[in-house]
């Protein structure tokens, strides 16, 4: 059960997640998000294994975000006429406002909540081979951002030798971060030097290894679409259409 | 007869960007079994001549060539993209940039997918291939986990799963520590007698391989073949005598200096002192301290315990363009500003910089880079300089102006810590050596102490330098 959102196919997840947000897209009563945010809450809970602290540091960015858009459609939002519902400091809330800030508010957590699931419960590495097994992404460019991810942990090493090095000759800390922002390219450049020279290699590499970017006609590790994904579909599709049926339902 | 596998007729070769040829009136072949090294100095085409032995040049890069390539007795230009590669495979020099999937498995897999073998035919091959390597125990290892030397080993697994007739070697060794090149050339030997392949090297550091080629084409630098002849086993290379520049005035002082990281004891109390004008070799195996040492001595790490005495320690890292923050040498030398501009003429003079001093600090030569980075140390007022690494990948002549650099820098005050495997090197060099095992010091040695104790070299993964061993024979 705890397993079932991590051993979906990537390429299905991305596709039922795409639709969903797009779906979503089309109501404006606060409801419907808010039904799907929480459908998608309990589905992440009861199907996978979050690190739910690391969800949390995640989600507070979106959060906030959430409350600024409340905010400010509540204090800026154009008058739509309605009835006034609340009012302090010479402001009027009418309930067609709080309605579209609500609406709005809750669709930015229910988007990022849909995200983090996704990328929660999804392994880099599979979702670019299913990429390329499933929705046919050019062997050229799946094999491309590997490369580039297994570089990621040397690019950190070398990052911080820079910044060790240079910090050495006395390029000071500078105070307010877009000085330090302005500082970066200091050790972008070297960096930027050698990733050029790292991916002639691999480039060199893999074509010394055969690989000409051609379709590949078998695989070693299939990544299969399966019986978990039907039905993880269908909960998926179902959790959808009850927050849309039921969001307007409601409103 | 020997089948013919390369054949090679007057071949010459330009870079589309390039005056000059980078390859002239090249002739020899190949046949099959044979070890051949091809040796030269940095930059003369060696690697651009493998290139084109696998077709990766010239439609990488849209050169120019004159001449004949028959591959197999077929002219070269007759293959399809990706058509030879499984017939002739390649290892490349930097073990950090030839794989693209995450486990070992996966790497070998990704080669299998390239040449369209059948699922049915993977499983067995990739299990042949790992036995016949020795990397069984490997097949699920995270690539990027694996040391230098098992990365190589790796590279060449996955060259040899393509079952070639020929394996290219692009400077293998030169990211590899003595020790584990040993080791590697120890294991590509057993190879090669199992399954008599074709190997052509590409090496300029001719002394780590024993007597592993049969026959050796050397080429000079105006890319043209100087000799082709049997192989005969290098020496390495030889310095000259040198006058330890010891002064009595002590330069360095450390008194129980450890650094923990994340509660995890990276070094252990060390004290030691250093004098003025010494150099001093500091060795172990990989991943046992030496840069945690170098960095805490020099304040990139925080020290945890102990405290440190000096005139002032600076620091060149392997790669010197890390150092730099300037547009010109002349600016990178006066960056700090701690020097007049008297002081600042006399080091850019004394260090040869003066003739590149508008050049930008990363368009000179990398024996230039160095320079920029010692001048710039010492402009800075840090008169005892730790090195890290400096051998790695450097060819005789570059070895030979590091050795000078080091020795007259010494003479005129200047002390020096260096990290190196390179015992031939440290021999030549240093005063006193410095091993550390496991985080911890196992003490500071006189230099020539050290070369004859065979237990304390094994112990710190050390080779004995050529040199000295046959003498300790001679004696025998």
């Amino acid at each position: 059960m705890r397993n079932l959102l991590h051993d979906m196919n990537p390429s299905v997840k991305f596709v039922l997640v795409t639709v969903s947000m797009l779906a979503l897209a089309f109501f404006f009563n606060p409801w419907t998000p808010l039904l799907f945010w929480l459908g998608i809450l309990l589905l992440q809970l009861t199907m996978s294994r979050t690190k739910w602290k690391l969800w949390l540091l995640f989600m507070l960015p979106f959060s906030i975000g959430a409350f600024g858009y409340l905010w400010t459609t509540v204090v800026f939002g154009a008058d739509t006429g309605g009835t006034v519902i609340w009012s302090f400091a010479g402001i009027d809330v009418t309930d067609e406002q709080w309605a579209r800030a609500l609406s709005l508010a809750l669709r930015v957590m229910a988007f990022s909540t849909l995200s983090l699931l996704f990328a929660f419960t999804t392994d880099p590495v599979k979702f670019i081979m299913s990429l390329m097994q499933q929705l046919k992404l050019s062997p050229k460019m799946a094999y491309g951002i590997m490369v580039g991810y297994q570089f990621l942990p040397v690019m950190k090493d070398e990052f911080t030798q820079i910044q060790q090095a240079q910090r050495l000759r006395g390029a000071e800390m500078k105070k307010y971060s877009w000085q330090r922002l302005l500082e970066m390219r200091r050790i972008l450049i070297p960096m930027l030097a050698g990733a050029v020279r790292k991916a002639e290699r691999s480039a060199f590499a893999m074509e010394a290894r055969g690989f000409t970017g051609e379709p590949r006609s078998a695989y070693y590790r299939p990544v299969r679409i399966g019986r978990t994904d039907i039905w993880m579909s269908g909960v998926f599709l179902v959790i959808l259409l009850a927050s849309c049926i039921g969001g307007s339902w409601l409103s | 007869m020997p089948e013919e596998i390369f054949s090679l007729t007057d071949l010459s070769f330009r870079f589309p960007e390039d005056d000059e040829k980078t390859l002239t009136s090249i002739s020899f072949s190949v046949e099959q079994g044979e070890r051949l090294v091809i040796s030269g100095p940095s930059g003369c085409g060696k690697s651009t001549l493998l290139y084109l032995l696998n077709r990766l040049y010239p439609d990488n890069c849209d050169g120019l060539v004159d001449g004949e390539i028959r591959l197999f007795g077929k002219s070269a230009d007759e293959y399809a993209p990706g058509e030879i590669n499984h017939r002739i495979a390649t290892v490349f020099q930097d073990p950090d940039s030839q794989f693209c999937m995450p486990t070992v498995e996966e790497e070998l897999a990704f080669t299998l997918e390239n040449l369209h073998a059948p699922l049915a035919e993977m499983e067995p091959r990739i299990t042949t291939v790992l036995e016949v390597t020795g990397l069984s125990h490997l097949r699920h290892s995270v690539i990027q986990s694996l040391s230098g030397g098992m990365k190589q080993r790796v590279a060449t697994a996955c060259a040899l799963i393509m079952d070639p007739e020929v394996l290219l070697l692009d400077e293998p060794l030169s990211h590899l520590d003595p020790y584990t090149a040993k080791q590697f050339v120890e294991w590509l030997e057993e190879l090669q007698q199992q399954s008599n392949l074709t190997i052509v090297a590409v090496e300029h550091r001719l002394d780590s391989w024993g007597t592993f080629f049969g026959r050796e084409i050397q080429m000079g630098c105006n890319g043209a073949i100087d000799a082709d002849h049997p192989f005969i086993p290098r020496l390495p290379v030889s310095f000259p005598e040198r006058q330890s520049s010891c002064q009595s005035e002590v330069a360095l002082q450390t008194e129980k200096l450890s650094v923990t990281i994340k509660d995890r004891q990276l070094l252990a109390p060390v004290s030691f002192s250093v004098s003025r004008g010494e150099v001093v070799v500091i060795a172990g195996p990989n991943g046992s301290g030496k840069s945690t040492l170098a960095k805490s001595l020099c304040g990139i790490y925080k020290r945890t315990t102990g405290k440190v005495e000096s005139d002032g320690i600076g620091y060149v890292p392997q790669s010197p363009e890390y150092l730099f923050l300037t547009q010109s040498v002349q600016q990178e030398v006066a960056f700090s500003g701690a020097s007049t501009p008297f002081e600042l003429t006399q080091l850019m003079d004394s260090l040869r910089l003066e003739e590149i001093q508008k050049a930008h600090p990363f368009a000179i030569s990398h024996g230039q880079k160095r320079r920029v980075a010692i001048a710039a140390m010492l402009a800075d007022k840090r008169p005892v300089l730790l090195m890290d690494e400096p051998t790695s990948g450097q060819d005789t002549a570059a070895l030979l102006e590091l050795f000078a650099l080091i020795d007259q820098r010494a003479k005129e005050g200047a002390t020096f810590l260096i990290i190196t495997h390179d015992m031939e090197f440290a021999a030549s060099l240093a005063d006193s050596v410095l091993l550390i095992k496991d985080g911890e010091m196992t003490g500071k040695f006189a230099a020539k102490d050290v070369w004859q104790n065979d237990k304390l070299l094994e112990q710190h993964h050390l080779l004995a330098p050529k040199g000295v061993s046959r003498l300790a024979e001679s004696f025998a």
